[in-house]
């Protein structure tokens, strides 16, 4: 079970539909580990829909209703069943399907010995949506973060001054905060990293490592 | 079917939510099993109002965007009835939660997104078949109710806004001309009662 979970206010602009794709994907992801975040969820759409009850109804006039009734019998768009992840080490869906595949098809690319970052493509323009495979024991250097920084444990775990973060633990950094991570000893660590690219002003952002890091939004 | 004691106020509100929950829940079984097209023309009446008040809400819509929205919505609601389990939501969280979704995917088409992944496809399954996983959400269902009667005018106008009009927080604020920390903790009091209420 997760220990470390986004805020209320995540949470809540989930719920809402109004959190930016990349990062709305993460947090979905992590719900696949939490039931509690899932419970908290679950509330908060009731409580949506209760407010969605008592809209002031707005006038639909009956050509509406007769455009609709005309297309009942169009086909209805192919849906496929969500596989369930119903034991702990299968790959949730939504990873899966921005994978298309598995962890090892992916191309990594090898930033140190120690660390390897595969891009993935979520259609947002404004978030880099990245895999770290950090090997066991490996360090990724000082850093700071010039944006915010979503990351969620998917395999094994890492530590840093302020914690200890195991499979499906969630985090959220906001600009400023200078860490450097490990991952731990015994295991290679995955995890889920989401960073917000303000692509407008710039794409040469002085982040470790650059220019080799340059955001990668899509 | 509930047993728990509530307060006199409480015991109104869950009649009055039972009632009009079962009505909707018989009508959309009703769709999906018979394919009953004046069921649905009654649902129809019913909740595309809602939608429509729902799409526009946000404001940043076309009323031609609404319209479409709407019928987008009730096409899902007609071709998904079968997948409706009235013992996992009810029929308005049902039609909220497909409402919420199109939205969110029509503004994402609208900016020119080009994304693999619906908001269908990071949104949350309902689960937990068990009868007791139902009992609760059904219990919890009843006391939101209940709890959102309660609400404070100022709370309750904040939660529409993130809510329906689909605002940030930090939107929310500047046009209320409040303090992002305001906003921020009218929220999550709001919230905070509901988790209480889960936690009973
Ligand atoms: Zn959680």
């Amino acid at each position: 079970m997760a220990k470390f979970h986004p805020d209320l206010h995540v949470l809540t602009e989930f719920t809402a539909g109004t959190l930016p794709l990349a990062q709305s994907a993460c947090v979905s992801l992590h719900l696949t580990y939490c039931a509690k975040c899932q419970e908290i969820t679950e509330a908060q759409t009731a409580m949506a829909a209760n407010l969605f009850e008592d809209l002031e109804p707005a006038n639909v006039s009956d050509s509406q209703l007769d455009i609709v009734m005309s297309r009942l019998d169009e086909d209805a768009p192919l849906t496929y069943p969500k596989t369930p992840r119903d034991d702990a080490s299968s790959t949730p869906a939504v990873l899966q399907r921005l994978m298309h595949g598995d962890f090892s098809d992916l191309t990594w690319k090898k930033i140190t010995s120690a660390l390897r970052i595969s891009y993935l493509s979520t259609g947002d323009p404004y978030y880099e949506f990245a895999l770290y495979h950090i090997k066991a024991g490996g360090v990724i250097p000082e850093h700071t973060h010039r944006g915010s920084e979503m990351t969620l444990v998917l395999e094994g775990g890492f530590s840093d001054s302020e914690g200890t973060y195991h499979a499906g633990d969630f985090l959220f950094r906001e600009s400023g905060d200078v860490h450097s991570p490990a991952a731990l000893a015994h295991e290679d660590c995955i995890c889920l990293a989401v960073l917000d690219a303000p692509l407008k002003f710039t794409r040469l952002r002085h982040r470790w490592m650059n220019p080799f890091l340059q955001l990668k939004a899509s | 079917m509930s047993v728990v004691t509530k307060k006199p106020g409480d015991e109104v509100a869950n009649l009055e939510f039972g009632r009009r929950t079962d009505e909707w829940s018989q009508c959309l079984r009703t769709i999906a099993k018979h394919r009953d097209r004046s069921a649905f023309a009654r649902f129809f009446k019913q909740f595309a109002p809602l939608i429509k008040a729902f799409a526009l809400s946000g404001s940043t819509l076309s009323a031609n965007h609404a319209d479409e929205l709407v019928q987008e919505v009730m096409l899902k609601v007609w071709q998904k009835a079968d997948g409706f389990n009235p013992d996992k939501a009810s029929a308005s969280t049902w039609v909220y939660t497909i409402a919420r979704n199109c939205r969110t995917d029509l503004y994402r088409r609208l900016q020119k997104f080009d994304t693999p992944l619906s908001a269908d496809d990071v949104s949350l399954d309902q689960d937990g078949e068990e009868p007791a996983a139902m009992l609760h959400q059904r219990r919890m269902r009843d006391r939101i109710h209940a709890m959102m009667n309660t609400l404070p005018a100022d709370q309750a106008h904040i939660l529409a806004k993130v809510y329906m009009e689909g605002k940030s927080h930090s939107e929310v604020a500047s046009e209320l001309d409040l303090p992002l920390g305001t906003v921020k903790s009218r929220v999550r009091l709001a919230i905070q009662k509901l988790q209480i209420q889960m936690e009973d």
